[in-house]
C-alpha cells in the first residue's frame, strides 16, 4: 500500500461525519450537497466542506450539475482502507484465537 | 457497507484480568499467541518490537498502561523487511482492554489508522537508521 496515499485516505476517514457522509453517498449513489445534507444531521454548508476533504483524499469525485455539484464515491482508494481493515482484522481473529487457547493452557498448567 | 476504519474485536476468555494481563503485556508470553517474537517495555514510553518469522521487524511505542485494565501502544510508520530493507507503512493505535465479566475477562481490542502529532516523531528518523542497522 502506498503510504501517502493510505494516510490521506485515513486522515480523511477519520472523522465519523465524513464517514457518515461516505456511507450516506454509498446508499444514495451521485449526489449533491444539498440531497445529502436532507439524510444526515448537519447543514448542507458543513456536507459541503466534508465532501471537499473527501475529494482531496480521493474519496469522491464531483461533477457540475447546473449550478450544484453532483458527487459520487471513487471506489479505488476506499478499497485502500478496506483492505487495511479486512487485513489487520483478520491478524486479530487469529491472534485472539490464540491468545484464548493461550489462556485456557496457562490456567490449566497452574 | 461495513463500518469504516477502526478495527474493533471482542472475546471473553475464562480466566481473571490479573491472570490475563501477563499474556498481553510479557515479552515471552505475548510472543505465545501473537504470530511475532515481541519484545515490550510495558511502560508508557516503553519501546518493543515484533519480529515476524519470514524476518519483517516492526518497532512499537507503548502509550498507555493500567495495569489488569487497559494497554495501548501504536506501531511506529516505518518496518524493516526480511532482506534489511526499511519502509514506511501506515502508522496505527493498538489498545487492548480488559473487563472482568462473570465468565472470566472481556477483552476488547481497536485497532485504528493514528495521525496527527504522535510522541515519536522527533526520534522517528533516528530510529529508523538504527534499525537499519546504520
Amino acid at each position: 500500500m502506498k503510504r501517502d496515499r493510505a494516510d490521506a485516505v485515513f486522515a480523511a476517514l477519520a472523522d465519523p461525519t465524513r464517514r457518515e457522509v461516505i456511507r450516506a453517498l454509498s446508499m444514495r449513489g451521485p449526489s449533491t450537497a444539498t440531497g445529502l445534507a436532507a439524510s444526515l444531521p448537519v447543514t448542507r454548508q458543513a456536507v459541503t466542506k466534508h465532501l471537499g476533504a473527501l475529494a482531496d483524499a480521493g474519496l469522491v469525485t464531483a461533477t457540475r450539475r447546473g449550478r450544484e455539484r453532483l458527487y459520487q464515491i471513487s471506489p479505488q482508494p476506499l478499497t485502500v482502507a478496506v483492505s487495511w481493515m479486512a487485513d489487520v482484522g483478520a491478524r486479530w481473529d487469529e491472534r485472539l484465537a490464540a491468545l484464548r487457547d493461550h489462556v485456557v493452557r496457562s490456567r490449566r498448567g497452574r | 457497507m461495513q463500518d469504516l476504519t477502526p478495527v474493533e474485536r471482542e472475546m471473553v476468555v475464562p480466566a481473571s484480568p490479573e491472570e490475563v494481563w501477563p499474556a498481553v503485556t510479557e515479552a515471552e508470553e505475548i510472543s505465545a499467541w501473537f504470530g511475532a517474537e515481541v519484545e515490550i517495555d510495558a511502560r508508557p514510553g516503553g519501546r518493543g518490537t515484533a519480529r515476524w518469522a519470514d524476518g519483517t521487524e516492526r518497532p512499537l511505542l507503548v502509550e498507555d498502561v493500567e495495569p489488569a485494565r487497559r494497554l495501548a501502544f501504536r506501531w511506529l510508520p516505518f518496518q524493516r523487511s526480511g532482506e534489511g530493507e526499511v519502509v514506511s507503512v501506515p502508522s496505527s493505535r493498538v489498545e487492548i482492554e480488559l473487563d472482568a465479566v462473570p465468565e472470566g475477562t472481556r477483552i476488547r481490542i481497536v485497532e485504528r489508522p493514528a495521525f496527527g502529532p504522535a510522541p515519536f516523531r522527533v526520534r522517528h528518523v533516528g530510529e529508523a537508521l538504527a534499525m537499519a542497522g546504520a
